[in-house]
């Protein structure tokens, strides 16, 4: 990167060259790299305590004649740099060499750089190069994507465990990173502005503390009090985030780029001019009451001559687009609010009588001159105000869209229900309205009047009635909204006025004749149907609020003195400035306010404080101050005056007036014993206060007048500025906000976190301190910001890899409301996506040393039953409870699960046949050996004998005996003993369809259906295969699997003799081959389908049930705890397997043993019996026999786990005796179907049958002879050291790098 | 915490906005209906003397808000509560679905020490319309496979078995109270601004 070309005056200090031409050196700082001699020590030290660490490459350029060598070029990286250093060799050494003399070559060189310097800094924002060269390094030292902009950097020094560290905190708009590097130790620390939960500062420290109770203290010499603004601001921003769009980072908005005036040009950071600007907006908007998007562009000194008191008061000027602002230096003195559009001329005034020089003049629309003097910068001004004039935005007036509705503006309700007043408070009310008519007189009206503090006195008196609307709608700032959107308000009516079925509609509805109704106008459509209309298309313009009970009480009062138009522009500057985020979900602004108003009661009433938190009163009353002002606990008459000077002052009044009316009833709410009693204090009190000012007819509501009067309306607002006025301001009660939005935040997260575990303390994995560890890391996982650029490759490779995922992950959010109502919300907000679990796996679960298969993906998938492309956190907690688990035999079905199709397809295995350079030894190792035992695999072994019947008998009894022995019962146990078909089968078709409900198949009629084609298969053998393929027809493949899982259980095991029995294992035979074969490959089952007659084409479709049925079958709730839970899970393919071996060992993390190799021969040549049936069963059996039998005293003297061992090694002995049963019925069914091979589909499957397969029961069974397996799938995980270990990492900012 | 005295219940009346929550209240306390009532924002809340079992205790009845974003809120009312009335509309078949979401969250949030028996009373409000959209038969299985839970069908206007109802109320939330001897279990909010007070505490707690 070129730079503007500096003097150095020793080149060589703290440098080394690294290469030289004759005019220029290529050099490399000293501290970088390998080297770890004690200068390069000293100079990374020195570089780190100095507050601009230097780029690690650069060019000087130098002459031989001149001591003097200049610096052309810095680079991050060598190849940066080496760039550079070959345009000089392209352009530069051939002209040079050809020069004169030392001083031109100089000369020329520097006037070459510089202009290569402006030429590639055009393009730019205009960043100095020393802070492209921090950004860089920021992201390189923390790894930070191209989208996490940096704001600035400081000197800073952390201070952890009594040392000192020296270095640089760099503040990006998402993190809080800080990095030193002092005599060979490297701190990094990364802190998200998201999970701050306490920012404090003293003298020269800032402190932070995170949400997991990290403290942090740095300590800056200078720029502390801007660079802890800059964390205040950005945690603001950060949290404001969360609040709207959870899933996403702060992100660069679009930069404001405005010039400043009457400022020297700033060499600060472009990012950190852009938000301070925006923090001193914030402030600015908030105390002249304008909309939103306006931005300060600039500021100057000046004085405002004031007619009413003839003369100059001192202050400041404020410029935005839209706005020319004045503020008095004393407060609330004068202000004044000149809209742009308003402004007519401005003129220099230089009258020589005058002593004042730099005057201008500025007259408005109306005529009304605005003088203003002592303007340093006067021509700046001018311009700058004669630019805004030319780009103030016009507001332009749609065209709308003509609906076919008729209705007509409601004017101010009042205008038709006239308040009867009595003749001395009429009186009151003339009086009134003459003084503000004498007010406007002197001080103006409208927009630009002066505002001073004789205003807030009448302010304060209440306003007359005539002139509620035209006050509120200046000083509540909703005029400008109002005339910037001109016809808005008509569309969004008509527009809301067409919307069908709307649930918000319906919540209006209901609250309308519950607004305001001890008043006639709300007795009445007039009032009814304005109030509905405005509420309506304010849920429309802000659906983000949509409607909120509360709302409709404001409303209607605003209603009574605003026409409509101005009420609802009125009611959307009360939701989005005045009250900010109080109506959203949760109302989370008020619950803000809540801690806000506790810390204030706190200070300023602090011996009632303790009390009142006690009996936490003060979270029960404050809610419905705040959401109505007042308007729903204090009487209509009354409150109005509040809301007169809630317009005018903003949110504090509502405080002010809550300490007050806290205040005074101080003496009872001390007596109070319980919340109950503190809440009938003060709503008998707050009842009683009335407005002598502003009697209405006695109301009809009795119960009110029944309360003795307390004290009226004019005495509390006037007690309350007195008392409480000076100390509560503006920005004491932002800086309140600021720390209580982090405190709420947090109180959300732990409450939602608690509400969950609690939902989720019952599962078979986590205890309470686990799954707490858990959500917190799911929550840091979900903040964490990622680059997208890294997203969209690692989402693309996924995609090619395995085009199944192509639907879920891209979808847009779980958007489908999951069961259980309220708390779906809180659910919501710890669902995790593919992204997230994929990082989650393979930081904290065993199996992450996987490289082969993606068992991530797999699992993911698996257990994404939904196929949202999102698992809430019960499955989270299945998910990772497994495999961190001891429960070897469900490990190693899960895992063979995995490696089933359709989870793992078959681009997937001849791809991994390909040598990959990524793939470890061991794995080349197994593929060679699968392919030296494929050769071998004819040398199956025949020659075993087969178990007679009765021999099967005794299998099935001991069987039973051993279930006994090992305490497993439940439901397929049991329904494997039954003998009779038919009850078993009801049994099961009720529990499956109770699992299974939620895939909407209609399964126990599907059942049922099968129920009556096995009893009629009694009579009929030949043609249960037909029908029960018809069957297949009309239920959806998912079923039909699940339905053959069901009735694979069913076949009565003592069927040995008796002919009923026999039939029935025919009846059963059909199906099992069916079953087997079908199952056996599940890309199998649209041909099946094809074949039977049904045209289903929807591959696609029959991937995702499926898969949905090997999660089915993951789930079923006795798994693992007898074989048959696990027997209907598919048989596997060789390649598969070669796969699944493979991922075995590298689970392991170490090389096959002999055990294992034989182990896995063993397999493989199960999988060759397999080939051939009746040959397997035998073989199968001598081999396991053999092997089980010698296994027996070697397992026993293992100490890992002894108490698994029984019970492991009984199920392991019931796997194969159910292998060996569902072999014989196979073996049954196969002369079935040689008798009725009527159909294609058999045909196939025929050919399917003969190749290499193995089922879940051998592979477990052989797997665990293994003693390394056995044990390495018992370790039980600890996932609690797993997290913290991962949140310490990404804390001192440590990556993995995974194998992708 | 603040000790209560024996002779005092709370009860807290949840259901959907505009089911009558506050008009039964007011029936009950007042004798009196108005359909002149606001909606209740935040909570609402009176005292009634009630004779139970020959003993006179003063009955705490809160009124909450309807509407779904108000529930957040729901802790500082529920803690401490010995009755949980779920109030519905039986004109709006909406009002009922929510019962379940209504029960448990009132369960989850106020965390009552034996949640399988904690006494709820379901009322079925507004009889005296003619639009009926839940049958009593519905409302009453939905009591039953929810432990029992005693089911009235009301009217707050005409002030239809609004006393019988609260009687049974006042009645059930008096055994839990004997049952429970008082003890309250219900964790204390955790202060985030005191210092004690780490994340991690929040797991001691007995619930």
């Amino acid at each position: 990167m070129w730079i503007q070309p500096k003097e150095l005056m020793l080149p060589l200090a703290l440098w080394t060259g690294e290469m030289y031409s004759k005019y220029f050196v290529m050099q490399k700082r000293r501290g970088h790299g390998e080297s770890r001699s004690l200068g390069s020590m000293l100079v990374s030290t020195y570089d780190s305590i100095r507050n601009t660490k230097p780029a690690p490459y650069r060019i000087v350029h130098q002459t031989s004649s001149s001591d003097v060598s200049y610096e052309i070029a810095i680079g991050i990286t060598l190849d940066d740099i080496v760039k550079d250093w070959e345009w000089l060799q392209v352009n530069l050494f051939g002209v040079l060499n050809e020069m004169e003399n030392d001083v031109e070559v100089t000369n020329f060189t520097i006037y070459k750089i510089k202009s290569l310097f402006t030429q590639n800094n055009q393009d730019n924002t205009g960043e100095t190069p020393d802070f492209k060269v921090k950004t860089s390094q920021f992201r390189q030292i923390f790894k930070m994507p191209e989208e996490e902009r940096l704001v600035n950097s400081y000197s800073a020094t952390y201070i952890e465990s009594k040392i000192p560290r020296q270095g640089q905190l760099y503040i990006s708009l998402n993190h809080v990173c800080f990095y030193s590097y002092m005599l060979s130790q490297e701190i990094k620390l990364i802190i998200r502005f998201a999970e701050l939960e306490n920012i404090s500062r003293s003298i020269n420290t800032i402190y932070m503390k995170t949400a997991n109770s990290m403290t942090y203290n740095f300590t800056l010499l200078f720029n502390l009090i801007e660079a802890h603004d800059l964390i205040e601001q950005l945690n603001k921003m950060a949290i404001q985030k969360l609040m709207h769009e959870p899933e996403s980072p702060v992100v660069n908005h679009n930069p404001l780029n405005f010039v400043r005036f009457g400022a020297k040009a700033s060499n600060k950071p472009v990012l950190l001019r852009d938000l301070t600007a925006r923090q001193k907006s914030e402030e600015f908007r908030a105390y002249f009451h304008l909309p939103q998007r306006e931005i300060i562009d600039g500021k100057i000194k000046a004085d405002i001559w004031t007619p009413y008191s003839k003369r100059f008061n001192s202050g400041e000027i404020y410029l935005t687009t839209n706005f020319f602002c004045f503020r008095s230096d004393v407060k609330d003195l004068v202000s004044v609010v000149i809209p742009m559009k308003t402004i007519k001329s401005v003129e220099k005034k230089d009258d020589g009588q005058r002593r004042y020089d730099n005057q201008i003049v500025i007259f408005t629309s109306d005529n009304v001159p605005f003088i203003f003097a002592k303007i340093i910068d006067r021509k700046v001004l001018i311009s700058k105000i004669t630019d805004m004039l030319s780009s103030t935005d016009i507001p332009v007036n749609r065209e709308r869209a003509k609906y076919d509705i008729s209705w007509s503006k409601q004017t101010a309700l009042l205008n038709t229900f006239k308040t009867q007043f009595s003749a001395d408070i009429k009186k009151k009310q003339e009086l009134k309205l003459a003084r503000w008519e004498h007010h406007f007189r002197d001080f103006g009206r409208g927009i630009s009047m002066f505002r001073t503090t004789d205003v807030i006195n009448l302010i304060v008196e209440g306003i007359p009635d005539k002139l509620r609307q035209e006050i509120w709608l200046i000083f509540s700032g909703a005029i400008h909204d109002k005339e910037n959107n001109p016809g808005l308000y008509e569309d969004l009516v008509e527009k809301a006025a067409l919307l069908k079925n709307c649930a918000v509609h319906d919540e209006i509805d209901r609250d309308l004749p519950r607004s305001l109704p001890e008043h006639p106008a709300f007795q009445c459509t007039d009032g009814i149907g304005a109030l509905r209309r405005v509420l309506q298309a304010y849920a429309l313009h802000n659906s983000k609020v949509g409607y909120c009970q509360a709302m409709n009480i404001v409303t209607s009062v605003l209603l009574l003195f605003c026409d409509e138009e101005n009420s609802f522009w009125m009611l959307a500057g009360l939701c989005e400035n005045l009250l900010p985020d109080y109506y959203e979900d949760k109302v989370v602004g008020a619950q803000i306010d809540q801690g806000v108003l506790n810390e204030l009661v706190d200070s300023h009433l602090h011996d009632l404080h303790d009390h009142l938190e006690n009996l936490g009163v003060i979270k029960m009353i404050s809610i419905s101050w705040f959401l109505t002002i007042f308007m729903s606990v204090i009487s209509y008459e009354s409150s109005l005056q509040i809301l007169d000077c809630f317009f005018y002052e903003g949110a504090k009044i509502i405080f002010m007036i809550s300490l007050q009316i806290i205040e005074w009833n101080r003496d009872d709410l001390l007596k109070c014993q319980d919340d109950g009693e503190a809440m009938l204090v003060l709503q008998s009190f707050l009842e009683g206060i009335y407005n002598p000012e502003y009697q209405v007819p006695p109301s009809t509501d009795k119960r009110k007048m029944d309360r003795p009067q307390t004290q009226t309306v004019q005495t509390l607002i006037h007690e309350a500025y007195t008392k409480f006025g000076e100390e509560i301001t503006q920005q004491r009660i932002e800086e309140l906000r600021n720390k209580h939005r982090r405190l709420t935040f947090r109180q959300f997260d732990i409450d939602n976190e608690k509400i969950i575990v609690k939902a989720h303390v019952q599962n078979a994995y986590f205890d309470r301190a686990e799954l707490h560890m858990l959500l917190s890391i799911i929550r840091e996982e979900k903040l964490a910001l990622k680059s997208v650029q890294q997203q969209q490759q690692k989402m693309q490779s996924y995609l090619s890899e395995a085009p199944q995922l192509l639907q879920s992950p891209t979808r847009s959010g779980p958007t489908d409301v999951m069961p259980g109502g309220g708390g779906c919300g809180r659910h919501q907000a710890y669902c995790i996506n593919f992204e997230v679990f994929h990082t989650l796996f393979l930081e904290l679960a065993p199996w992450r040393k996987c490289v082969a298969v993606d068992i991530a993906e797999k699992l993911f998938r698996l257990t994404d039953k939904k196929g949202n492309g999102y698992l809430d956190f019960g499955q989270l907690i299945n998910a990772f409870g497994l495999v961190c688990s001891n429960k070897s035999i469900e490990k190693l079905k899960l895992l063979f699960m995995l490696h089933l199709p359709p989870l793992l397809t078959k681009a997937e295995t001849v791809r991994s046949r390909r040598p990959r350079p990524a793939t470890k030894d061991d794995a080349e190792e197994a593929i060679e050996a699968e392919d030296f035992f494929d050769e071998d695999a004819s040398e199956s072994i025949e020659a075993l004998p087969s178990p007679s019947d009765h021999n099967f008998e005794a299998l099935m009894n001991s069987t039973h005996h051993l279930h006994t022995l090992a305490g497993i019962s439940g439901n397929t146990f049991m329904d494997l003993s039954r003998t009779t078909p038919n009850f078993s089968l009801n049994s099961n078709a009720s529990s499956l369809a109770h699992r299974t409900s939620i895939f909407y198949v209609d399964l126990p009629a599907a059942l049922h259906g099968t129920a009556t084609c096995i009893e009629a298969g009694q009579d009929d053998d030949h043609d249960i295969g037909l029908r029960q393929q018809g069957r297949y027809e009309s239920i959806d493949t998912f079923s039909d699997i699940s339905d053959l899982g069901a009735s694979r259980i069913t076949p009565p095991p003592h069927a040995s003799t008796s002919a009923v029995a026999g039939a029935a294992v025919a009846g059963t035979a059909a199906d099992q081959m069916l079953n087997v074969e079908t199952i056996s490959n599940f890309s199998q089952i649209s041909d099946l389908i094809a074949a039977t007659g049904n045209e289903r084409a929807d591959s696609n479709a029959t991937d995702t049930r499926s898969l949905g049925s090997l999660g089915y079958m993951l789930d079923q709730p006795d798994e693992g705890a007898s074989a048959a839970g696990r027997q209907n899970v598919p048989n596997m393919r060789k390649e598969n397997f070669g796969l699944l071996w493979q991922s075995i060992i590298e689970i392991m993390d170490c090389g096959q043993d002999e055990e294992m190799k034989r182990a896995y021969e063993n397999l493989i040549e199960l999988g060759n019996s397999n080939m051939k049936q009746q040959a397997s069963l035998e073989s199968f059996t001598q081999l396991n026999f053999g092997g089980s039998g010698d296994e027996q005293p070697d397992s026993n003297g293992n100490p890992t786990t002894p108490a698994a061992e029984p019970s492991s090694k009984t199920r392991l002995i019931v796997a194969l005796e159910e292998e060996m049963r569902q072999a014989k019925l196979k073996a049954a069914g196969e002369t079935g179907a040689a008798t009725t091979t009527t159909s294609g589909g058999s045909s196939s499957s025929t050919n399917n049958s003969v190749a290499w397969h193995i089922s879940i029961n051998q592979f477990i069974a052989t797997a665990l002879t293994c003693e390394r397996i056995d044990k390495a799938f018992q370790t039980c995980t600890n996932i609690v050291e797993q997290i913290e270990q991962l949140q310490k990492k990404r804390r001192k900012c440590l990556s993995t790098d995974y194998n992708y | 915490m603040a000790t209560r005295k024996k002779s005092l219940l709370k009860v807290i009346i949840l259901g959907d906005s505009s089911v009558g929550k506050t008009s039964l209240m007011n029936q009950y306390v007042n004798k009196r209906f108005s359909n002149q009532y606001k909606a209740t924002i935040g909570a609402d809340f009176c005292t009634k003397e009630v004779v139970v079992n020959d003993r006179v205790v003063t009955m705490q009845i809160w009124d909450t808000a309807g509407q779904e974003r108000f529930q957040s809120l729901g802790v500082a009312f529920y803690r401490g509560a010995d009755c949980c009335v779920l109030v519905y509309d039986v004109t709006a078949p909406n009002s009922f679905k929510n019962l379940d979401s209504w029960r448990d969250e009132f369960l989850i949030q106020a965390s009552p020490r034996d949640p399988e028996h904690f006494p709820f009373v379901v009322l079925g409000n507004k009889v005296d319309l003619d639009n009926r959209q839940v049958s009593t038969r519905r409302a009453q299985q939905w009591c039953q496979s929810k432990n029992d839970i005693p089911y009235y069908e009301t009217s707050a206007k005409e002030g239809i078995n609004v006393e019988m109802a609260f009687q049974t109320i006042a009645k059930n939330a008096l055994e839990q109270e004997t049952e429970a001897e008082l003890i309250n279990d219900f964790p204390d909010q955790i202060r985030l601004n005191s210092e004690n007070n780490r994340p991690g505490n929040a797991d001691n707690c007995q619930c």
